[in-house]
């Protein structure tokens, strides 16, 4: 599968599983998403050698994975983008920090191991936590969300139409990837001397595209202003879920 | 007669100078007409749409919708009187759920969030798709897409319908069902379109457009069975006029 | 170049969401909304385009890999600084939220690394050499220099977020060693896909370039006036973490320890560490489980660790069989 008809697929599968009803997908957009980055702030700042503390972290993602039905394969998937980084940064601090602290039979651990797990074990809960997110809120409702803490409607606008046209752009470059590769077989990405016309075109045709999108807004009285549908205010049982895991996470803070 | 109509009085229009891509237009759309707008490629069909609801500007001569003259300071106005169906579906829902693309227009008019759902329960249930109303968008079908389109304009009452190639790229059951929500509509309608058989099956009036002049103008069954006229103007008859199995 | 959050601390992460919102505050300010309405639906589109151009693989000449395009410099060029920068905020958000590109906490600093480097230094660069007369040659110069320029700053500030952050044991001589030269040659790839575009459209439909001065002419774009923002911003952010960093062990202490020489091990140990411990002590499963370097804290935490991966398994467990008799019941 190529890059783009992936991307595509994505998309397409993120979406789906958003839009399920489970419980954890109607709790109120704002709570996860403050959750979610209160949930990312905490585990980063557990202390480097403090794998206990971060492995207890661990509590969130799984319950949310059980509540939500979300499915643990895709989240997997996920961790490709950025585990290796992390993991080759980790690497390096077993190599630098070499104070032995325990043995292991003969086998001597040292400082740096522990810090490059605790990375990497950051790394894999902070990627969930993000997933857990998108994978139970659409990002209308994370869009809806950010208008309610007063992130212009501009900036909130423009990302609903760039995530309303990622699909439609990725499947136009994908078709004329697929022209361009059936009369180029053997090829594994773009020629340099296509390079220009053929992301060019692309260009083009998005101009031209954004041309009609705003004439279609036009036509429907949009004169530079936005308005927001009113999707509702957080209720008792959003409040207990946010009240609930804050609690969760201060505790493991404090006994860890 | 009734207020709602369309005046065109000598109207060109060219991108440059020197080069007109439409003119002398002189016509005049009625109440309950249903307008056959057709012509080979590029003569002009999709401009004069333009035109009239001012997405294209700088022509010369007059357009009147219900007596207000299609001019900049007027564009707000006539808009909410026209509504206009891009051939391209794609570019003119811009919003992710459908029931919200529909009630962008009635927001933007200043709405109370209580009419506009009524608004949008109503455009849905025109065109038939009360059961589209929370899906997002890129999940519909073509059919669909064009059927949702319709209803955001419709959530906006026109008086008028402008549609670009509606037919254009719908599967048979689809376009069927298109002409069949098509001819419960009473608005006044202009359908510019390459598709002869939607158009016999939807109008009761054509306009033959060549090269950015009016051709010919009248009513369908006296155009469109015509085989000279419209092989003159680079036409076909409508597929079932022909000699069975020719149209292959 | 994305930073994940696991490479920043919140400290350092908060600091650059604060500075990005402040450019995105003035973008907004700056790109005349009401004179321009189809700026949005525009910046829209282009995102997505940008979003879709990302994936495309352009192969290298004479090598096997391939480069791709960032778009930073691009949409520059194409929508002015200001629109350029807000398409490419929205771009970075969806990435990190639906790719795991990058991450939630880090986006502040995403945004500032990519987003604000290429589009603001970027278009001054791009003015600077196509501002009067546009010409082949110079397209081609002034993307291959922005491309290669802005990569570097991001590079560089990549590597000083993460030095900050204190999550890597690297030295940054060495880290810095690595990142700049890596990005040395994605820059200057980059910077040829986006004159290739930028040619293509110049030859294509030249009035799309001009787009961008004319919606900035009422404002003009002084380089003075970038400096002292950037000033202001440097005196902010330079504020900021040293304020966070005061208490926070994670921040810059570290890399002032680095320097003296101590070692890190003590500033693991806080107050609420030790506190930790003596609760570790009285309910840990293996109280009497000594290491040899007990004072790093570390040897009593080992009991910590086999206590949480308890806990957990425990967690699992219970959650699995609640959500399937959940699911039998709903069968039957």
């Amino acid at each position: 599968m190529s890059k783009l008809s992936g991307a595509y697929y994505e998309i397409n599968h993120m979406n789906m599983v958003a839009e399920k009803d489970q419980w954890v997908n109607q709790i109120h957009p704002l709570v996860k998403l403050v959750l979610t980055i209160l949930y990312i702030a905490d585990v980063v700042s557990f202390s480097k050698y403090n794998i206990a503390g971060i492995l207890m972290m661990g509590i969130y993602p799984i319950i949310v994975f059980m509540l939500g039905e979300v499915s643990w394969k895709d989240s997997i998937r996920r961790l490709r983008v950025v585990l290796p980084v992390v993991c080759l940064l980790g690497l390096f601090n077993p190599f630098f920090d070499r104070q032995v602290v325990l043995y292991l039979g003969k086998f001597p651990v040292t400082s740096g191991m522990f810090s490059m797990v605790t990375l990497m074990i950051k790394g894999i809960l902070t990627v969930l936590a993000t997933y857990l997110l998108i994978a139970t809120t659409t990002i209308e409702k994370i869009c809806y969300a950010l208008r309610i803490v007063h992130v212009p409607a501009v900036l909130v606008t423009q990302v609903l139409l760039t995530y309303r046209y990622i699909s439609v752009l990725l499947k136009e470059a994908n078709t004329m990837m697929q022209a361009y590769a059936l009369r180029a077989p053997g090829q594994k990405g773009i020629h340099f001397k296509v390079w220009g016309p053929l992301a060019g075109q692309l260009l083009l045709r998005s101009i031209d595209r954004a041309g009609t999108v705003y004439s279609s807004m036009v036509l429907r009285g949009y004169r530079g202003e936005f308005y927001f549908e009113d999707r509702g205010k957080c209720g008792r049982k959003d409040y207990c879920y946010l009240v609930v895991w804050l609690v969760v996470f201060f505790a493991i803070r404090v006994v860890l | 007669m009734s207020h709602i109509h369309i005046d065109v009085e000598d109207v060109s229009f060219g991108y440059e100078k020197n080069k007109n891509v439409l003119s002398n237009l002189n016509f005049t759309a009625r109440e309950r007409d249903c307008i056959g707008l057709i012509g080979a490629n590029g003569m002009g069909k999709s401009t004069l749409l333009k035109l009239m609801v001012g997405l294209e500007s700088g022509f010369s001569g007059n357009i009147h919708v219900e007596e207000i003259p299609v001019i900049p300071q007027m564009f707000p106005k006539i808009r909410e009187k026209i509504g206009y169906v891009f051939q391209d579906s794609e570019s003119q829902l811009f919003m992710n759920k459908v029931s919200e693309d529909i009630a962008f227009a009635p927001r933007n008019y200043g709405m109370p969030e209580s009419e506009v759902q009524v608004c949008v329960e109503r455009a849905l249930s025109m065109v038939h798709i009360e059961h589209l109303r929370e899906k997002s968008i890129y999940k519909l079908s073509g059919g669909e897409k064009k059927l949702v389109a319709i209803a955001t304009i419709l959530a906006m009452t026109p008086d008028i319908i402008l549609m670009d190639e509606p037919t254009i790229a719908l599967d048979p059951k689809n376009r069927r069902n298109l002409i069949h929500i098509l001819n419960q509509f009473n608005h006044l309608r202009i359908i510019a379109s390459h598709d002869l058989d939607m158009v016999m099956d939807t109008c009761n009036r054509v306009i033959l457009m060549s090269e950015g002049r009016i051709v010919a103008d009248g009513a369908v069954m006296e155009i469109l069975t015509d085989q000279k006229l419209l092989e003159d103007n680079g036409l076909e008859l409508p597929l079932r006029l022909q000699n069975g199995g020719n149209h292959l | 170049m994305h930073m994940a959050d696991a490479l920043i601390s919140p400290a350092v992460g908060g600091s650059m969401y604060a500075l990005s919102a402040v450019a995105a505050g003035y973008s907004i300010k700056k790109i005349h909304l009401e004179a321009d309405p189809k700026k949005v639906p525009v910046m829209g589109v282009m995102g997505a385009f940008v979003f879709a151009a990302q994936m495309i693989n352009f192969t290298i000449p004479g090598t096997g890999s391939s480069g791709h395009l960032c778009g930073g410099m691009l949409l520059t060029a194409l929508l002015g600084p200001y629109a350029a920068f807000l398409t490419m905020i929205g771009v970075l958000l969806i990435q990190c939220l639906m790719f795991a590109d990058g991450g939630l906490l880090a986006l502040g600093a995403n945004v500032w690394n990519m987003a604000f480097y290429g589009c603001f230094i970027g278009y001054l660069i791009w003015r600077a050499m196509n501002g009067r007369t546009m010409s082949r040659g110079r397209i081609i110069g002034a993307s291959v220099i922005g491309s290669v320029l802005t990569l570097q700053l991001g590079a560089f500030s990549v590597s000083i977020e993460t030095l900050l952050s204190g999550i890597t044991d690297l030295p940054f001589s060495v880290f810095i060693g690595m990142m700049q030269p890596i990005h040395l040659a994605i820059g200057m790839v980059e910077g040829l896909i986006t004159a290739a575009v930028l040619v293509f459209v110049y030859e294509a439909r030249p009035e799309m370039l001009s787009l961008a001065e004319a919606g900035e002419k009422k404002e003009r774009f002084s380089a003075r006036k970038t400096i002292g923002i950037l000033a202001v911003i440097a005196l902010f952010i330079g504020g900021g973490l040293s304020l966070f960093a005061s208490s926070h062990p994670d921040g810059l202490e570290w890399s002032i320890e680095k320097v003296t020489g101590s070692t890190e091990l003590e500033a693991a140990e806080n107050s609420i560490y030790r506190q930790a411990e003596s609760v570790q002590e009285k309910t840990a499963l293996l109280p009497d489980y000594q290491f040899k370097n007990t004072e790093s804290g570390l040897g009593t935490s080992f009991s910590g660790i086999l206590g949480s991966c308890l806990v957990l398994v425990v967690c699992g467990g219970v959650c699995y069989v609640i959500s399937r008799n959940h699911k039998k019941k709903g069968l039957s």
